[in-house]
C-alpha cells in the first residue's frame, strides 16, 4: 500500500532522514518506533505529502506522491504530532469543512460525519466548540478528522503522548479497531505501545532504518534458545561442564543471589539432539546438582531495539 | 478551494475580526464622509472615495493577518496540505475571503452614495469608476498582505509587517516628489499604488491602472504560493 524508496530528506547540512525504504503492506498496523529526534516524524510528513523528500521516492496504491499528489492524499487520512483543529469551530462543522476537503459528496457528508462520530465517541460533543475540548476529546476529534472520506491508509503521529492512562487505553483500542478496515501507520517511541498493536515494526535511529520485521520475528531469538537456570553447584565448577555440552553456544553467568547457587544464561542451539533441556538435565543429574529454576528466556522488544540501536553505534 | 473561502468567510465572522474591519472602516469612513462632503457641502464623491483608500493601507493588515501565518502557528496548515487541495487553490481559497469581506463592506458603503443622492447630485460614470479604483486598489493591498502573512510566523508579526510594508507603498508616493532624479522617479511612481489610481480618481476609465493593480496582485499571489511552496522544501 505504502511504499519508500531511498527516501532522504535534508534540513540544511541535517540528515533527517536517509535512505530510508520500507513497504506497508495492505490492512496491516505498522509502527515506527524510535527515539526522540529518530526521524519518525519528517518520515511521516513527506509520506502523507506535507513536507517534499529531498531525494528518493513515495508511493501510495502504486502512484507517486510528487507527481500525482491529489491522488494519493485522497488515499490518506492524517493525524499529525499536534492535531490541526480550529478552535473557533464546532465539532460537527469542523468535520464537515474536512469532510468537503477530502472532497466527500456533499449529500453524503452528514451521515458520514456521524459515523465518524460514533466511531470515535463524539457524538455527545458534536455541537461543543473544539476550544472548549479536553485532550483526550481534542486527540479523539484529530483522529476523526483522519477518518473523514473514509481513506484506506491512516498515518498517526504518536497518536497517545500527553493522554492520561485510560484515554490512552481507549486510543488504544481504537486503533486496534480501525487497523482491521485500514492500513495504519503510526509512530510512538513507547515500546509496550507498538508490542501491543503493531504487526510490523520499523526501528529507526538516527535518521536511518536499523530493523525492519514482523513483531513476532523481532522478538524472537531466531535459531537459538535462550535457557536460565538456577543450579546449586559451585560456579567453577558448574561453567567448565556447561560449555562441554554440545549444544551450548555460549555460557554467561549471572550474579548469583544465594552463595553456592549459580544462575547461569545459556544460549544453545534449538534444534539439538537430545534437546537442550534434556542434555542439561543429564549433565546435572551426573554431577549430582540440584537444579532450582529452569525458564526459556523470548527476547522482549526493548531489548530486541536496544540491541538494535547499539549495534548501531 | 470553495471549502476554504468558506471556511475563511465563516472564520471572519466566528471570531470578532470581521467585524472589527467593517465597523472600523464605517466609522472612520463616515468621518471621512461628514469632513468631506457633509461639511463643505460638496457632492464630490470622487474626492471622498481617494481619502477612504487610505484606509486600505491601515486596514487590509487586519483582514490578512490570519490567513496564513495562523495555519502555521496552529499547525493547522498540515491539515491543509495534506488534503488532496493545491497550494493555489488553498492561496486563492483565502484570498478571495478577504476580498469578499472587502467587497461587503464596500458594498456597505453605498449608502453615503445614496445620501449624496438624495440630496445633491451623483454622475454614475464618475462614481463606478471611482469605485472600480477603490476596489482594485484594495485587491492589490490585500495580496500583499497576504504574501506577508506567508512569510510570517504568528499573526501579530504579520500585522506588524504587512503594515509597514503599505505604509512603505504610500511612502513611495512622498518620496517620489522630493526626489529630483528622474529615473528613480520614475520607478518609485512605477511602484505606488496611490499613483496608479489617480486617473480613477478623475473619473478616467484607465486601462493601464486596471491592468496594474491586476497584476500586482496576481504578482504577489505567485509570490505566496512560491513562498509557502519553498518552505515546504525547506521544511521550516
Amino acid at each position: 500500500m505504502i511504499d519508500l524508496k531511498q527516501v532522504t530528506k535534508r534540513y540544511g547540512a541535517v540528515e533527517a532522514v536517509s535512505k530510508l525504504s520500507f513497504h506497508a503492506p495492505k490492512g496491516q498496523i505498522v509502527g515506527l518506533l524510535g527515539q526522540n529526534g529518530a526521524g519518525k516524524t519528517t518520515t511521516l510528513n513527506m509520506l502523507t505529502g506535507y513536507l517534499p523528500p529531498t531525494s528518493g521516492q513515495i508511493l501510495v496504491d502504486g502512484m507517486d506522491m510528487l507527481t500525482q499528489a491529489r491522488e494519493c492524499k485522497r488515499r490518506i487520512g492524517y493525524l499529525p504530532e499536534k492535531p490541526p483543529l480550529y478552535d473557533e469551530m464546532t465539532v460537527q462543522s469542523y468535520l464537515a469543512f474536512v469532510c468537503e476537503l477530502k472532497e466527500v459528496h456533499r449529500r453524503a457528508i452528514p451521515a458520514h460525519i456521524a459515523d465518524i462520530m460514533q466511531t470515535c465517541g463524539l457524538t455527545e460533543v458534536h455541537g461543543r466548540l473544539i476550544g472548549h475540548l479536553s485532550k483526550g476529546y481534542r486527540q479523539r476529534v484529530g483522529i476523526a478528522q483522519a477518518l473523514c472520506g473514509d481513506p484506506p491508509v491512516l498515518v498517526l503521529d504518536e497518536p497517545t503522548v500527553g493522554l492520561d492512562p485510560r484515554q490512552v487505553v481507549e486510543i488504544r483500542q481504537l486503533i486496534r479497531e480501525l487497523g482491521r478496515k485500514h492500513t495504519v501507520i503510526f509512530s510512538s517511541h513507547l515500546l509496550p505501545e507498538i508490542q501491543q498493536l503493531c504487526q510490523r515494526v520499523i526501528i529507526l535511529h538516527k535518521g536511518r532504518m536499523i530493523r525492519e520485521a514482523d513483531m513476532a520475528d523481532l522478538t524472537d531469538t531466531g535459531d537459538s534458545l535462550r535457557l536460565r537456570a538456577s543450579i546449586a553447584l559451585d560456579e567453577k565448577q558448574l561453567l567448565p561442564s556447561l560449555k562441554s555440552l554440545s549444544c551450548v553456544r555460549r555460557v554467561k553467568a549471572l550474579p548469583g543471589i544465594q552463595p553456592g547457587v549459580s544462575e547461569v544464561l545459556l544460549d544453545c542451539t534449538r534444534d539439538a539432539s537430545p534437546d537442550p533441556q534434556t542434555q542439561l538435565f543429564r549433565l546435572l543429574c551426573g554431577l549430582d546438582a540440584p537444579l532450582r529454576m529452569l525458564v526459556q528466556e523470548r527476547d522482549t522488544l526493548e531489548e530486541a531495539f536496544l540491541r538494535a540501536t547499539s549495534a548501531d553505534e | 478551494m470553495l471549502s476554504i473561502w468558506k471556511r475563511e468567510l465563516q472564520g471572519y465572522f466566528f471570531t470578532p475580526v470581521g467585524y472589527v474591519f467593517m465597523g472600523v472602516f464605517l466609522t472612520l469612513s463616515s468621518v471621512m464622509f461628514y469632513l468631506t462632503i457633509m461639511q463643505q457641502r460638496s457632492s464630490d464623491l470622487l474626492t471622498f472615495i481617494g481619502l477612504m483608500s487610505y484606509l486600505w493601507m491601515l486596514l487590509c493588515p487586519v483582514l490578512t493577518m490570519r490567513l496564513l501565518a495562523e495555519e502555521k502557528q496552529r499547525r493547522t496548515d498540515q491539515l491543509l496540505l495534506t488534503s488532496p487541495v493545491s497550494l493555489g487553490g488553498m492561496v486563492m481559497g483565502k484570498y478571495l475571503s478577504a476580498v469578499t469581506v472587502m467587497l461587503v463592506t464596500v458594498l456597505l458603503t453605498l449608502l453615503f452614495v445614496l445620501i449624496v443622492g438624495i440630496y445633491g447630485q451623483v454622475y454614475p460614470g464618475e462614481m463606478l469608476v471611482g469605485y472600480l479604483g477603490f476596489i482594485l486598489q484594495g485587491c492589490a493591498f490585500i495580496a500583499l498582505d497576504l504574501f506577508i502573512s506567508g512569510c510570517a510566523s504568528n499573526q501579530v508579526t504579520a500585522a506588524v509587517m504587512a503594515f509597514g510594508a503599505n505604509f512603505v507603498v504610500w511612502m513611495l508616493d512622498l518620496l517620489e516628489s522630493s526626489i529630483s532624479v528622474s529615473f528613480i522617479r520614475d520607478i518609485l511612481s512605477f511602484f505606488s499604488l496611490y499613483a496608479r489610481s489617480e486617473p480613477f480618481l478623475m473619473g478616467q476609465l484607465s486601462f493601464a491602472s486596471i491592468g496594474y493593480d491586476l497584476s500586482f496582485a496576481a504578482a504577489f499571489l505567485a509570490l505566496t504560493i512560491h513562498v509557502l511552496d519553498s518552505r515546504r522544501y525547506r521544511g521550516i
